[in-house]
């Protein structure tokens, strides 16, 4: 193209659609519901939000390599399975949790060896992963759930560091550990360099198919541990707990701003992405609106949230061209 | 390198060439796309592995597996093909799989990456903010940060594959000082270029490959003595095998027929204004310009791509309906710059291509028949001569020149006959240029009209029976066939000319 102006866009400070329709639900929440500006619903909303986030931060890594992951929602159940299963027979929470996260990081990695040594479209893989972890779910438990898990989970999941709820205080630390990865270490380049121009990440000399098969690598290993909340709030393990959670953190991931092309994202538009989601559906419920169509609200979400972002730049690019 | 071959399926890339590049001198390597020039390079990164052959550097042979080994011993590459990563910024994109480690092992350090990228583009003149993302740049400003990201790993031995493709002569010129730095500092470079007054700036030894081989290295003195065996025109037969005629148009239109376009007083949604032109039938008309004065902003308005604010398009007299829609019913074609994304489905035969724009036309009753298809399509292929074994061929895997040909037979299909070439023979190599200008100079002789937008100003004063000049995103002047030089077309194009 034929325009060199200088561009005077400096740091990327999009605000994804979502933080703005995150801002109405609150308002329109806090008139119009009963209990909704407490402080207990809050953290409710948090503690809600807490799986999906751990599943969601893995997402938009992967997503931003312009792949997917269906697979995580069968996988985390698959690995509460296991968790609850192991802590049934008397073993330690560590064992328990260590066997979870080791299931989640197989079932990763072998999602990452298929993508990209097997060249399979990650669609169709994690889709044949899904298959395979549900159906083992179902297989070891017959179909039934897990219960008397014993008092170390329950104990784990109820104890408050820093005074907060467990899975908040969880799912915090997994925020920070990604975004210290994501800006303070190579890897951030790297996972939008593969979406965006994988070439030219060959020609730099990097081991491309390492880091691209540990992408996936670590949204199985977050399925597993997502285990650890998802058990812990149910107190059982059940083959079919997380049944579709997938398609949220997808939702989550769009919704934040993240496009599936040319490794465009952000971690802190999935972060506003998924409490916009749990804000949404806690919302709803507080308003006894039936749990059917808050499936259906966050479809009009994630359709509303990318009208937004096209307004917003296409209102951009007509400033910056002004 | 010596001895190097290289065998693709079913291609001979390289046979046995040979190549060596001394410390402080500049290699130009000439020859026609698809002479193994990019194969050559490829091999000299560690992208590609020789079949047979030796690579030495410092008199030491080397072994290079991938890229990383490379560039270890001091091998960079400026790639034809960017190499920047969109979302990434500009310091990212710099020093990606470089990137400079922070105090805490494993990290890195943000802020010296974004002062040393400032650095690094301060001398090659841009002045973007190193956190743009690399998307929001020109291809000009992409081009640069592509220099700099070769500049930063201080490599011994810098390729540059076409570097000055998409610069502007400004651009052009800040980048042979920093060349000439680095010759000074004792950089080997080898130097790709289809620009043959390049060689003469700046380089020092020339070797020229044909299909895959070596037909000739010379030093760079005295090319333009007619005595020399390396003068010019020898090099040119060398890298197109046989003796070029004419490159350029023979003849230029004496009486040019009806106004076929008519533009007054368009001002775009992207900042052109006040801009007004006519193109007559059997015209060739430049759009000349520097990069940034706003050329392909004009032509994608006129071809409805781009918001028009205010003013009028006019067809044959009759105002433009909105949008390419409209455009192209009317007869307008827009031959893109960019021809791999926004004139071609590479992935499609060149049928399909040719078809594209032509469905309406050929088909007017919305149901497609094969034979019909089949005979507009070989027409297509025989009139513009497109070298292609078959319509099936994918667009993929034909040279540049005939992708280009795949987009005018687009057009030609759809019954267009004002056609607007956005920078057509950015690219392609010398051989396959004047076929273009053929296929330009014979559409105009149909009767059509030609815009033509070039940054090569020898090519507009050989081409174009007159040219408009752009400068700060307005028509500052016009010249004649008669006026029609270097000289006045970049005393209107510059500030203060």
């Amino acid at each position: 193209m034929d325009s060199g102006g200088p561009a005077q866009a400096g740091r990327d400070t999009r605000i994804p659609g979502a933080g703005y329709l995150l801002v109405v639900l609150l308002i329109a929440f806090s008139i119009f519901g009963d209990g909704f500006a407490t402080l207990p619903n809050i953290l409710n909303v948090g503690v809600q939000s807490s799986v999906l986030l751990l599943l969601a931060l893995p997402m938009t890594l992967i997503i931003m390599t312009e792949g997917l992951d269906l697979s995580m929602g069968a996988v985390l159940s698959l690995a509460g399975v296991v968790l609850a299963t192991l802590l049934m027979n008397g073993n330690s929470l560590a064992a328990a949790v260590a066997a979870a996260a080791g299931v989640g990081l197989a079932f990763g990695i072998a999602n990452g060896l298929l993508v990209v040594t097997l060249g399979v479209p990650p669609f169709v893989a994690t889709l044949g992963t899904l298959g395979i972890a549900q159906g083992l779910a179902l297989v070891a438990t017959g179909g039934q759930s897990v219960v008397g898990i014993g008092d170390a989970l329950p104990a784990l999941y109820e104890s408050r560091p820093l005074g907060l709820p467990f899975s908040i205080a969880m799912a915090a630390v997994a925020c920070l550990m990604f975004g210290f990865v994501v800006r303070h270490t190579k890897l951030g380049s790297y996972v939008s360099a593969l979406g965006g121009n994988r070439e030219a990440l060959v020609l730099a000399g990097v081991h491309v198919n390492l880091v691209h098969i540990g992408v996936y690598a670590g949204g199985g290993l977050m399925s597993g541990l997502a285990a650890l909340l998802l058990t812990g709030r149910i107190n059982a393990g059940h083959p079919t707990a997380a049944i579709g959670l997938e398609f949220d953190a997808i939702a989550a991931v769009i919704v934040g701003g993240t496009s599936f092309e040319r490794g465009d994202g952000t971690l802190a538009g999935t972060l506003i992405g998924v409490l916009t989601i749990g804000v949404l559906k806690n919302g709803l419920n507080d308003l006894s609106v039936s749990s059917s169509l808050q499936v259906a609200s966050i479809g009009v979400l994630v359709i509303a949230a990318l009208v937004i972002d096209r307004a917003v730049a296409a209102g951009r690019t007509a400033g910056s061209r002004a | 390198m010596r001895g190097i071959s290289k065998a693709f399926p079913g291609v001979r890339a390289l046979d046995e060439v040979s190549l060596t590049v001394d410390a402080g001198t500049v290699h130009v390597l000439l020859g026609q796309n698809g002479a193994g020039k990019s194969t050559l390079m490829r091999i000299l990164c560690g992208a590609h592995h020789p079949d047979a052959g030796a690579i030495l550097i410092d008199g030491r042979p080397v072994r290079l597996h991938s890229p990383a080994d490379a560039r270890r011993l001091g091998v960079a590459v400026i790639f034809q093909e960017f190499s920047l990563v969109p979302y990434l910024n500009l310091a990212q994109n710099i020093f990606l799989g470089r990137e400079l480690s922070g105090r805490i092992p494993g990290t890195i350090d943000r802020r010296k990456m974004h002062a040393e990228a400032r650095r690094l583009l301060d001398g090659l003149g841009l002045d973007a903010d190193t956190r743009t993302p690399a998307h929001e740049l020109g291809i000009a400003q992409q081009q640069v940060v592509e220099i700099a990201k070769a500049l930063s790993q201080n490599a011994r031995i810098l390729v540059m594959d076409e570097p000055t493709a998409a610069l502007s002569d400004r651009e052009i010129a800040r980048l042979f000082e920093r060349v000439r730095a680095l010759k000074r500092d004792g950089v080997g470079i080898v130097y790709i270029s289809h620009r043959l007054q390049e060689i003469f700036e700046i380089g020092d030894r020339i070797t020229v490959l044909r299909d895959g081989k070596n037909v000739g290295s010379f030093a760079v003195e005295h090319l333009e003595n007619p005595e020399n065996p390396a003068n010019l025109e020898n090099l040119i037969r060398l890298m197109v095998g046989r003796q070029v005629t004419a490159a350029y148009r023979e003849r230029f239109c004496e009486a040019p027929g009806e106004t076929l376009l008519e533009v007054r007083d368009l001002r775009t949604g992207t900042g052109v204004r006040a801009a007004a032109l006519d193109v007559k039938a059997g015209e060739i008309v430049g759009l000349a310009g520097l990069v940034g004065a706003g050329r392909s902003e004009l032509a994608r308005a006129i071809f409805g791509a781009d918001r028009v604010v205010s003013g009028t398009v006019r067809m044959t007299g009759a105002p433009l309906r909105r949008g390419p829609t409209g455009a192209v019913r009317a007869g307008v074609a827009l031959v893109p710059e960019n021809r791999k994304t926004e004139g071609l489905a590479l992935m499609r035969s060149v049928q399909d291509n040719v078809l594209t724009a032509g469905l309406r036309t050929l088909f007017p009753t919305g149901w497609y028949r094969a034979a019909r298809a089949a005979r507009a399509v070989a027409d297509v292929i025989s009139r513009l001569r497109i070298a292609t074994p078959s319509p099936a061929r994918l667009v993929r895997f034909l040279s540049g020149g005939n992708q280009q040909k795949v987009v005018v037979g687009k057009w030609l299909t759809a019954g267009s006959r004002f056609f607007i070439f956005d920078e057509p023979t950015r690219g392609i190599d010398v051989g396959a240029k004047a076929e273009l200008y053929g296929v330009i100079g014979g559409l105009v002789a149909d009767g059509a009209a030609v815009l033509m937008i070039s940054s090569e100003l020898p090519e507009v004063v050989a081409v174009c029976d007159r040219a408009y000049v752009m400068r700060d995103k307005t028509i500052v002047g016009e010249l004649s066939r008669t006026e029609l030089t270097e000289e006045n077309i970049l005393r209107m194009a510059m500030h203060h000319g």
